[in-house]
């Protein structure tokens, strides 16, 4: 019997030598994983009698093929960035938020009330103004989990999601009582915000909040993977009572580490505001902060890997919409092919470690063989 | 006794983990009814053996044969057990709240009318079981209030329950105190004798080597460097044999102390995790270039007092002084400020973090430091590597890179990762505990050295360990700790082992020069 084998080209993939194996096996993984995860994808259309050679293109074509689509891809990668990245930061450092949709709903009420009342000033006011309110506010309200976690062990998880209700709850009530705004057309809405940041690219969602977002990108990336204070987070995030022992203000860090990722999901919802609909609206966000909990988890928290996932999952979302229109699939479809190939990117780890068995079994083989020989 | 047949076979098998070649070409018969003892450095493979024929582990080369029967490729405990092999871990595997009864029951439970548990049927299956093999329990206690000594005795129970009569051991006296270790082997012998069961030991102790085994399997590197008959050897033989060279233990050095008191308690008190006094009351001076030594037996407080002086655990009374100075209730961070290092017991939990790499582990505490951070804001990474690599130079720690986790490495080294970190802080006063322990002897000679080092660099060393021999072979001065009380105070060298246990363990209160 003839034996199976791997082509070559994926062979020399596999022998790459030691330090260079580690990256190369990552994206040999990676590979195979968007391989099966499209060719799966591709069977669930087929079975429901669609061609999956046009449903692609249209959604590649819909993400990526007009400047519009691009506009729109690029604004939800810097927004599934950012949660993802706020996601990253806290659990890189030991806490876990699972409240940034409250910390989101909070920054951005925060900057329309800001964005409102501050009428009259120039542009670039407003938007530092409302910005830092945004941070403010969304920071404020990590806080408070974070110092019940870090003073009384009060489990973050609970707190955080139960206080997501709370602050969607408390900010609905704001925007349809105290705050509503008067205007005509608007049901459920704070007054519009004074300045707003201009459009890049006409008719898409991309506006001029991406600058701030790249910025904030740069400077939580810097942060976790080239400071003292990233090092650190590390330490007491792997091990907290080694960090404590060791000398780290694990506890701070800690706090630290919380708060910046309130601030960022404070961040998310003030450009909502500021870059699409201009005022607060009740439903500002569609889950966002569970879209970036996803691409944080996905890639363990490794910002790098973060930001480039959140370009992957953006095309796979915006795409999907306009393959929906397009080639005429139901979106019920195109929701499974999604979550199929969100499931097989979940599970690029796993193809790495028997990628990795199966090298060193061989290798072992090899060398018996080797022996026997001699 | 052992008949000649062997009763498990390893037929070059070899085991490969990412990086590692743990097992390499291994052949070994264990012959029915014997005592067999598989001894070996940390990471030298013998665990990873064992766990190969408990079906934990599979090999990636070769075959492994139970009566003449080949393990299948899908191997596993279930299937092990069922082949009459039986293991007993480092780390229990038992459930506490449960009965004694309960735990040795759980997964072949006796079944009353169809569905009901047989609590009866169960309770006098383990008496009698206790009973065949000299290994007494109380079925109706709860396991969580046994001692260690008891719950091992549990655990070789619920293997001897389901019927094995091959019993694998690995290292069972790490746990232990002295006597219960010497109880444990009379029993094991009792099994080897009295039932024709075969065991096997796995250990690097080698007075338990000559204490227990008929046969002795030595391990280095993942290979079996020889097989010999325990009545030809010694201690000193196998020594040599794990190693790869002499290890010369008994050479005795003393250190020349001087009376500048360094480090003072006084009342010491604190609790332990469940809030009862643990620590009740500890006058103690160490002086510059003194190592005193603590003596006890394992959960008189000895860990409590040297969190409590480490400021990990919360003061309840008393002051701690450094150089005059009170140190009481600082913070670990201030205490280390002040000049204090510390090499806590539990290594995983508390002295390393296992995810974090052997960089990041040996640079904690430094990297706020000038040389590792620019401006306080920058990690200066490639310096913080250089750093990582000389240090792991010097103090011989193998990790086939300082990129890697640190749980990766094996026990000795991972020790030895948190004595370089903590001796390279140069502090006047160095708190051990259990220095160490799961550490093969070719590292304990190392870190040995080690510590005399800094006792003639004028450290002030307070010591504590459950290993009598290295209390007595390293300290100027000797304590010993019962209940949270100091009993006893000697020079070292005016009292011998067996009388000092006396003092361990409660027998006698006097204080001695």
């Amino acid at each position: 019997m003839r034996k199976w084998r791997l082509p070559a080209a994926l062979r020399t993939l596999i022998a790459i030598k030691p330090k260079q194996k580690l990256t190369a096996q990552y994206l040999l993984s990676l590979l195979i994983a968007v391989t099966l995860a499209f060719l799966v994808g591709a069977g669930i259309m087929l079975l429901c009698g669609y061609d999956p050679l046009i449903c692609y293109a249209a959604l590649f074509k819909g993400a990526l093929g007009k400047p519009r689509a691009i506009g729109n891809t690029l604004a939800k990668t810097a927004t599934l960035c950012l949660t993802g990245l706020a996601m990253s930061v806290a659990a890189k450092s030991g806490i876990f938020n699972v409240g940034g949709e409250g910390q989101l709903y909070f920054g951005g009420i925060a900057a329309a009330v800001v964005g409102a009342r501050m009428a009259g000033a120039p542009d670039w006011i407003i938007i530092g103004c409302a910005l830092l309110a945004a941070l403010l506010a969304g920071g404020a309200y990590a806080w408070v989990p974070g110092i019940l976690k870090v003073k009384l062990k009060v489990d973050e998880v609970v707190t955080t999601i139960l206080l997501n209700s709370a602050a969607i709850y408390f900010c609905a009530y704001l925007a349809n009582g105290p705050l509503k705004t008067t205007e005509r057309g608007i049901s459920s809405g704070t007054d519009s915000v004074a300045a707003s940041f201009s459009p890049l690219i006409k008719l898409s969602n991309l506006n001029g909040s991406v600058f701030v977002a790249i910025i904030a990108t740069l400077l939580i990336w810097y942060l976790m993977t080239r400071s003292t204070t990233g090092f650190e987070m590390k330490i007491t995030g792997t091990n907290r009572r080694f960090a404590d022992y060791g000398g780290i203000r694990a506890d701070r860090l800690m706090m630290v580490g919380m708060v910046l990722s309130g601030m960022l999901c404070g961040l998310v919802g003030m450009i909502e505001v500021f870059g699409i609909h201009k005022r607060f609206i009740t439903n500002l966000s569609n889950e966002y902060y569970f879209d970036g909990m996803l691409v944080a988890m996905i890639m363990r928290y490794q910002p790098m890997g973060v930001i480039l996932m959140s370009f992957f999952f953006a095309v796979l979302n915006i795409g999907g919409s306009a393959m929906e229109l397009s080639a005429g699939i139901s979106s019920e479809v195109i929701l499974i092919v999604q979550s199929v190939i969100i499931f097989f990117m979940a599970a690029q780890g796993g193809i790495r470690q028997s990628l990795h068995a199966y090298t060193v079994k061989r290798r072992v083989r090899r060398a018996h063989a080797r022996e026997v020989r001699t | 006794m052992a008949d000649s047949s062997p009763i498990v076979r390893f037929d070059h098998v070899s085991v490969r983990y990412p990086g590692a070649l743990a097992n390499d070409d291994v052949s070994l018969a264990i012959r029915r009814g014997e005592a067999f003892a598989l001894v070996g450095e940390n990471g030298a493979g013998k665990t990873t053996l064992m766990n190969v024929l408990y079906g934990l582990t599979r090999p990636t080369l070769g075959t492994v044969t139970i009566k003449g029967e080949a393990i299948s490729a899908r191997h596993d405990p279930m299937r092990a057990m069922a082949m009459g092999v039986g293991m007993v871990h480092q780390h229990f595997k038992l459930v506490p709240s449960f009965t004694v009864a309960q735990n040795i029951a759980l997964g072949s439970e006796p079944v009353k009318n169809l569905v009901f548990y047989d609590h009866k049927k169960i309770n006098s299956e383990v008496l009698a079981l206790g009973k065949r093999f000299g290994l007494p329990v109380n079925p109706d206690d709860i396991v969580d209030d046994l001692s260690v000594g008891l719950q091992q005795r549990v655990e070789i129970l619920k293997a001897l329950h389901r019927g094995a009569d091959i019993l694998v051991l690995d290292e069972p006296t790490a746990v232990l105190s002295p006597g219960e270790s010497d109880e444990l082997f009379e029993v094991l012998r009792g099994i080897v004798l009295k039932q024709g069961m075969t065991v096997i030991l796995i250990t690097h102790k080698l007075h338990e080597v000559m204490q227990f085994s008929d046969r002795v399997g030595v391990m280095k590197q993942g290979r079996l460097e020889g097989i010999v008959n325990t009545a030809e050897t010694d201690e000193h033989k196998l020594a040599a044999m794990m190693v790869g060279r002499e290890v010369l233990f008994d050479e005795l050095r003393t250190g020349r102390p001087t009376d500048r008191e360094v480090l003072q308690l006084k009342d010491l008190r604190a609790q332990d995790d469940r809030g009862l006094p643990a620590v009740k009351g500890i006058d103690l001076t160490v002086h510059a270039g003194e190592i005193v030594g603590v003596c006890g037996v394992e959960g008189n407080g000895q860990t409590e007092l040297t969190e409590c002086i480490m400021g990990m655990r919360p003061q309840t009374g008393g002051e701690v002084y450094l150089s005059g100075q009170n140190i009481s209730r600082l913070s670990p961070r201030q205490i280390r400020a002040r000049g204090v290092s510390y090499i806590p017991a539990d290594r995983m939990r508390t002295g390393l973090s296992a995810e974090a790499t052997v960089m990041e582990n040996l640079l904690v505490g430094k990297q706020r430091q000038k040389e590792f951070s620019r401006f306080g804001i920058q990690f200066r990474k490639r310096r913080a590597n250089a750093y990582a690599r000389e240090l792991s130079e010097v103090f011989d720690i193998r990790a086939g890179g300082i990129d890697i986790p640190m749980k990766s490495l094996s026990g000795g080294n991972m020790q030895k990762a948190v004595i370089a970190r903590e001796f390279s802080f140069d502090t006047p006063v160095l708190i051990i505990n259990q220095p160490t322990r799961g550490v093969d002897i070719g590292a304990i000679e190392f870190i040995h050295e080690k510590i005399l080092q800094k006792r003639a660099a004028g450290c002030a060393i307070l010591l504590v360990s459950a290993d009598l021999d290295e209390l007595f072979r390293l300290s100027d001065r000797l304590v010993t700790l019962f209940e949270g009380q100091l009993t006893g105070q000697f020079q070292n060298g005016a009292i011998g082992k067996q009388e000092i246990s006396y003092y361990m363990t409660g027998g006698r209160q006097e204080v001695q020069a």
